[in-house]
């Protein structure tokens, strides 16, 4: 038989090692994000291990917590040692991240000001053994320091996120799976690169977290269409907490 | 008798190639330039000569290699030492065809005895004994009985200090700080030996130098300075060391010139190594926490690697408290950096247990100082007017607190901004029985951020 036609009889798309445009590229080491949602639009069904994941939005603090939480709660149980944050902008508050699945004693807070700083101690971060996580607020930052992590994240087999300005989105960057998050209510996910097809539309996810939705649904219900004023000074009663008693 | 002669290729490491050693024969003198080891007593639990060569000379990391050569006795063992330095052969017979420069005590009359003919140890010894010790003293002799084991020989036997205390003179004159890291990394490398020897680990260890001047610019100075360096478990490996001596002299200034750096060991512990797990997923690669740990307290400052600790207190900004981790994970005990693998935390269980339900509703992001809020038409204002969309939460609470002047109590509420989302704002409440506080205006706070 000639080798062409042994070649005809050999279907590519059967072929183990062969995957079509529109398939995602299989990852070898994921973290489930805890949304389903995104887990379905990424490759290997989660946050990629070993690799940075590049996080663009307006401003540094907002979406952060929502977005990363529930992967971060599965993360420390896997490595006994802390979630690095490196250059935080604001004070993260340990009670309630600890009732969402982050205690406060996993958190290691780094506050450094200055950009060779925040890359320095993010770098020596991922060189740790126990390090679960490193979340890094790089807002001006190179391409060639970005690859540096990145590497760095590569050799160490480590769970990083980097944080970027909006306005970062048309730069190169090494990561291999960047978003951009948008939106105050909802929260619109853009998948600007990943291995695979590119994402058309955005991808809606929740913005708060389960408690504060049901709180917040709770009170629209209750007050109807009316716009709550600012009540009275002597009104209510002290409880903050009374989703159970108002869904319930 | 099995003697190893050995010359160090660095000079000043012979110290700590006296210290290694020990490890292997408690018998180690120097004698003239070389460093002398018996070692018979000791082949067996070596494995042989073999062995003990092998584990001597070839695994011996932190230090320079160094030229030996072994012999029957001491002088033996020196003076082939002395000729393979020469570069010249052995010979034939040994130890009669040794030349007689090679024996220290006959240096001084090689010219003499050359030109009676005798030029190797075998001639100097057939000549009659009584004249040598008459021409040339006893010790001639002596030392010749010792080099054939006729004699025994006497030797001051190192031992191994207590403390860690060594002082080198800089090769030259170090003006900033960071010049002084050569230095001190050879006295590193002879701490690691040190330890290895005593089988320590070091806690706190003290880097001092000796400053050149007297007074600079008409200004007395100390005669030395220092700085101590801890490290939160014992460690005898010393690249963590290096690397936080490295940080410390990078940030510490010279007040003038040294000349020389001293290396002291301050707080030692017996050193007991981790065990080692067999199973090939259990090995981790990458430093330890508590080293990392150091290492960025040590550059950025204690204050800005923070842990969080739980207090019993309602004022959100005392809920926690955001400890230096290099104190914190001292008090805790290595508990968290020891467990490298185990994947359960016991810290979720404990801080479970300590939740409160409506722990849940509070924001991700606080802010240390609560941002006063621009008011408009009894409408608190950030990045546009904020819509309440639930609340009030009352906390009275902090009365006890004399200087907070948080004795006031808050209202807080949830509210909503265009731009920003979802943010914790707070009213302050006035004092009761403040009447006229009333008329003055309400102040509304931003304590967080939810994410």
């Amino acid at each position: 038989m000639p080798p062409f036609s042994r070649l005809r009889s050999v279907d590519p798309a059967r072929l183990p090692l062969v995957w079509r445009v529109q398939d995602l590229a299989p990852e070898e080491a994921v973290l489930p994000t805890g949304h389903a949602a995104l887990d379905a639009q990424l490759p290997g069904g989660g946050w990629p291990v070993g690799s940075m994941v590049e996080v663009l939005q307006q401003g540094a603090g907002p979406h952060v917590w929502q977005l990363l939480l529930p992967g971060l709660a599965q993360a420390i149980t896997r490595q006994a040692g802390p979630v690095v944050l490196v250059g935080a902008p604001y004070e993260p508050f340990a009670p309630s991240l600890q009732a969402q699945g982050l205690p406060g004693e996993r958190l290691l807070w780094v506050r450094a000001e200055k950009i060779a700083a925040r890359l320095w101690a993010a770098e020596q971060a991922l060189r740790c053994a126990e390090v679960a996580a490193v979340l890094a607020w790089l807002p001006k930052s190179k391409g060639a320091e970005l690859r540096r992590l990145h590497m760095a994240a590569q050799q160490q087999r480590r769970l990083l996120f980097v944080f970027r300005d909006a306005q970062a989105r048309h730069d190169a960057s090494p990561a291999r799976l960047r978003l951009l998050v948008e939106g105050v209510d909802c929260l619109q996910l853009r998948i600007l690169k990943r291995r695979g097809p590119p994402l058309e539309s955005a991808l809606p996810l929740p913005a708060h977290s389960a408690r504060v939705a049901a709180l917040l649904e709770a009170r629209k219900r209750r007050s109807g269409t009316k716009q709550a004023p600012a009540p009275a000074l002597a009104r209510r009663s002290h409880v903050l907490d009374r989703t159970a008693a108002i869904t319930g | 008798m099995y003697w190893i002669a050995l010359l160090p290729s660095r000079d000043d490491e012979r110290i700590a190639w006296g210290w290694r050693a020990l490890q292997f024969t408690p018998r180690v003198a120097q004698v003239d330039e070389a460093l002398l080891l018996e070692a018979s007593a000791t082949l067996r639990l070596w494995g042989g000569r073999k062995g003990l060569l092998r584990r001597l000379f070839h695994d011996c990391e932190p230090l320079a290699c160094a030229a030996w050569a072994q012999g029957r006795t001491a002088l033996a063992a020196l003076a082939m030492l002395r000729l393979q330095l020469r570069g010249q052969a052995a010979p034939a017979r040994i130890p009669q065809e040794f030349p007689l420069d090679t024996l220290s005590a006959a240096r001084e009359h090689v010219p003499t005895l050359e030109r009676i003919g005798c030029r190797h140890w075998g001639e100097l010894r057939a000549l009659p004994r009584g004249g040598v010790a008459r021409r040339f003293g006893a010790a001639l002799l002596e030392a010749l009985d010792c080099a054939y084991g006729e004699r025994p020989e006497r030797h001051a036997w190192l031992q191994l200090p207590e403390e860690f205390d060594l002082k080198l003179e800089l090769a030259a004159l170090a003006t900033t700080a960071p010049e002084l890291m050569w230095s001190a990394q050879r006295l590193l490398t002879q701490l690691q030996v040190w330890l290895q020897a005593r089988h320590r680990g070091v806690l706190a260890l003290e880097l001092e130098w000796t400053l050149d001047l007297r007074r600079l610019n008409g200004v007395r100075l100390p005669s030395h300075e220092s700085i101590v360096v801890r490290t939160a478990q014992p460690v005898q490996d010393i690249a963590h060391l290096r690397r936080l001596v490295g940080e410390h002299l990078s940030r510490s200034t010279l007040s003038a010139p040294a000349n020389h750096l001293r290396l002291r060991s301050l707080e030692t512990i017996a050193w007991s190594a981790g065990s080692k797990s067999l199973l090939p997923e259990d090995e981790v690669k990458g430093e330890r926490l508590h080293q990392l740990v150091e290492r960025l307290s040590v550059r950025l400052g204690e204050g800005s690697v923070l842990m969080a600790q739980r207090e019993a207190d309602h004022r959100p900004e005392r809920m926690q408290r955001w400890q230096a981790a290099r104190q914190s994970m001292g008090a805790k005990g290595a508990a968290v950096a020891r467990k490298t693998v185990a994947p359960v935390a016991p810290a979720v269980s404990r801080g479970a247990k300590r939740q409160l339900p409506c722990d849940a509703l509070y924001p991700p992001w606080l802010l240390r100082e609560p941002l006063r809020l621009e008011v408009r038409g009894e409408k608190p204002h950030y990045h546009g007017p904020l819509r309440l969309l639930e609340g009030p939460h009352r906390l009275e609470t902090g009365w006890w607190d004399a200087q907070a002047e948080a004795a006031r109590a808050r209202d807080y509420f949830i509210a909503r901004s265009d731009e920003a989302g979802l943010l914790w704002v707070y009213r302050e409440r006035l004092a009761p029985g403040t009447g006229e506080g009333e008329m003055a205006p309400v102040r509304w706070f931003l304590q967080g951020i939810y994410a």
